[in-house]
């Protein structure tokens, strides 16, 4: 953890890298021992959340499932992940398929690396073991039915440890601050003096610059973008974020941030929507929430956001 | 998969401005169902935390040339969540007394050495509803002489915003007294108190208290040590205490302040002037010192010790009703100089020293009319203590 002077004497900000992101816990209007004692308990939520469900890890609960894909042995699960696999089946009813936590294995024919397209043939391959209705689960235990599935949590794991770690700063009395986990942030309360944050937004072609900027005084905000992973071949972008339903890269979108009081259901539609393509504004109006994007030529939609 | 936006949330806004509109879609439902994310802000919520103390109290006093009392006193403190709207709080106190009585002022079966040990606790019980807690506790005293029992109950309201906290507490204690040398034998005290308070958030910096309580007692009040010592059998007593924390931001310390009054029916008038600054040492050590200055008037029926080289101890001109030479009841003023410090050792441990110089003289009085006759009394307090959350 490093720490970082804020605006004032009272504002203080604490970075810390996890899950694969630069993250900071700030918190103002506190005196910088107390607002120590709280992002420690904070970061330490981050992690016990990395630890659990990182597919990197092999003794986390998502690889425990994930290898034990095709045995037909259940992986008993506790109910704090029972409860995140409710979440993504209501996310993946919701998305009509888009969103489905089985869909990492589409990363095995899409090498973004050696920055080639996949054969057909390859990617009718890999669309073969993503299926969400195919998982097999009770409240207690989970079964993948093919060697080859995989879950992944990735979709919404560092949002929930955001909302998390928030969670816990707002039981401990911390009102003015901000958990922000590689750009998916939740807004604990406005500065001290009332006012809101304001927040920039990564420009998608630039990455030391920002395109935009949000206010935000409570609330979650999170981004989802092409720029992540991606390669261009033929003046055309292939990017990271793949439809399950097609087995090929979302287009139209550079990137879209959702405003929504938690950081998990923000993440969650900022994914969906550039998953619904040309269709994501009439998505994201039907979820009700304000958004903000860069279409495909770089102009920049505000829906509902104050700059 | 997300990505990473870069967060520059460095300019500052000065001009008040609403949030984007926050309406719920399925999604936003769907998110509300996850376990713990939605924190309890309330700031007298119910503790999620429990805490585990120790600690280890020494007290030594001395007058001029007597080293007098001594008490070690370990305690323990347990505050555990129940459930999630009960919080559970216990401790336990064991003394042992070793020393001198005080200097000529009391005896006791005429032996000057005393020893005793005591062993005290307590526990509450706090339900927390929306904007109101209810506590009940409960109290217990043990000495080899003396018994005292305790039941109390308090209700607590804060406005929707927090800032404003009213309390309303009242309280019973029975006390049985059985003296060690015979002087009397079951006798008992008995006294109810009620306590009315208001916090206010004042301004961010600012907090504000203030509380008045009303205790009415009856039972025996002597001290059956002392020679002659012969006290009302009724005592009410009133306080009313000021308290106003201030934070100072350009330097992130904050200074408490408090006064308290205190009168009761047997003529003491009391002043308590507090003052503490709490400064923050880098990260993990807070250090916080403090000065108190106490000032008290006489009792009515206090007398001034006359020596009397040939008779040796004191005994009051005549023979009055009511007459006390206990110098807890003499006029004199006392000032206490201390500092703690605290160790956040992690999230979890932390651990505090505090010690303490304590010194009462006659003439340190508010006006300098104390007590004639009372040697001065320094007292050194030092204390360690662990937790731990858990």
């Amino acid at each position: 953890m490093e720490y970082v002077a804020g605006d004032d004497a009272q504002d203080h900000r604490f970075r810390f890298a996890a899950m694969a992101s630069l993250c900071e816990v700030r918190l103002a209007g506190l005196p910088r021992a107390l607002a120590t004692a709280h992002a420690e308990i904070a970061i330490a939520e981050v992690r016990r959340i990395e630890h659990k469900y990182s597919r990197y890890r092999p003794e986390s609960i998502v690889s425990r499932i994930n290898t034990a894909a095709g045995s037909g042995e259940a992986v008993p699960v506790d109910a704090e992940t029972s409860q995140l696999l409710d979440f993504a089946a209501q996310l993946h009813a919701l998305s009509n398929g888009r969103f489905d936590i089985t869909s990492g294995v589409l990363r095995r024919v899409w090498d973004f690396r050696a920055a080639c397209v996949p054969t057909a043939d390859a990617v009718a391959k890999a669309m073969a073991q993503i299926g969400w209705s195919r998982v097999q689960r009770t409240a207690e235990a989970v079964a993948l039915p093919d060697a080859g599935m995989e879950l992944d949590f990735g979709g919404f794991g560092k949002e929930y440890a955001a909302d998390r770690a928030a969670a816990l700063l707002e039981r401990d009395g911390a009102t003015s601050g901000i958990v922000n986990l590689g750009g998916d942030l939740r807004v604990l309360g406005p500065r001290p003096d009332g006012s809101a944050w304001s927040i920039g937004i990564q420009h998608p072609r630039a990455p030391e610059h920002t395109i935009a900027s949000i206010r935000l005084a409570r609330g979650a905000l999170a981004t989802s973008g092409d720029y992540e992973r991606f390669f261009q071949l033929d003046g055309k972008r292939y990017c990271h974020i793949l439809n399950p339903t097609t087995g090929w890269p979302v287009q139209g979108w550079q990137s879209i941030s959702v405003v929504a009081p938690l950081c998990v259901a923000a993440g969650a539609m900022s994914t969906i929507a550039l998953l619904h393509e040309d269709a994501a504004a009439v998505f994201l109006s039907d979820q009700q929430v304000a958004w903000l994007g860069v279409d495909r030529d770089g102009n920049v939609l505000r829906r509902g956001v104050s700059a | 998969m997300l990505v990473e936006v870069a967060v520059a949330a460095t300019d500052h806004d000065n001009d008040k401005l609403s949030p984007p509109a926050l309406t719920v879609g399925s999604i936003t439902l769907a998110a509300l169902a996850l376990p713990g994310l939605i924190g309890v802000a309330h700031a007298d919520g119910a503790p999620t935390e429990g805490v585990i103390s120790v600690k280890l109290q020494s007290y030594d006093d001395r007058q001029p040339g007597l080293d007098r009392i001594r008490v070690i006193a370990p305690s323990l403190y347990v505050l555990a969540p129940v459930a999630s709207n009960w919080a559970l709080e216990a401790s336990l106190v064991h003394n042992d007394i070793s020393g001198a009585s005080p200097r000529w002022h009391s005896a006791i079966s005429g032996a000057s050495h005393m020893s005793d040990h005591r062993t005290a606790g307590t526990a509450r019980v706090t339900r927390y509803f929306d904007r109101i807690s209810v506590g009940f506790g409960g109290a217990f005293s043990e000495e080899r002489d003396y018994r005292s029992r305790a039941a109390s109950a308090d209700v607590r309201w804060s406005t929707p915003d927090n800032n404003t906290t009213l309390y309303l507490g009242t309280g019973l204690t029975r006390d049985d007294i059985n003296p060690v040398n015979g002087v009397v034998e079951n006798e008992h005290k008995r006294s109810n108190e009620f306590m009315v308070g208001a916090t206010q958030a004042w301004t961010r910096n600012d907090l504000v208290q203030f509380n008045v309580g009303h205790v009415v007692a009856s039972g025996y009040f002597n001290d059956p040590y002392k020679l002659v010592d012969k006290r009302p059998r009724e005592r009410v007593q009133t306080t009313a205490l000021a308290r106003w924390n201030h934070h100072i931001e350009g330097l992130g310390v904050t200074v408490r302040s408090s006064y308290r009054f205190y009168r009761d029916s047997f003529g003491i008038r009391a002043h308590t002037a507090t003052v503490e600054g709490v400064h923050p040492l880098g990260e993990r050590f807070t250090l916080t010192p403090s000065l108190r200055y106490y000032t008290q008037g006489k009792a009515d029926f206090y007398y001034d010790p006359v020596y009397d080289p040939a008779i040796g101890e004191p005994y009051p001109p005549g023979r009055p009703r009511l007459s006390s030479s206990d110098h807890r009841l003499s006029a004199f003023g006392a000032i206490t100089v201390g500092a703690k410090l605290e160790w956040r050792i992690d999230s979890r441990w932390s651990a505090d020293f505090k010690y303490e110089r304590y010194e009462q003289r006659s003439n340190w009085r508010l006006g300098g009319n104390g007590s004639p006759g009372l040697a001065r009394l320094r007292a050194d307090i030092l204390q360690i203590g662990f937790s731990r959350r858990f």
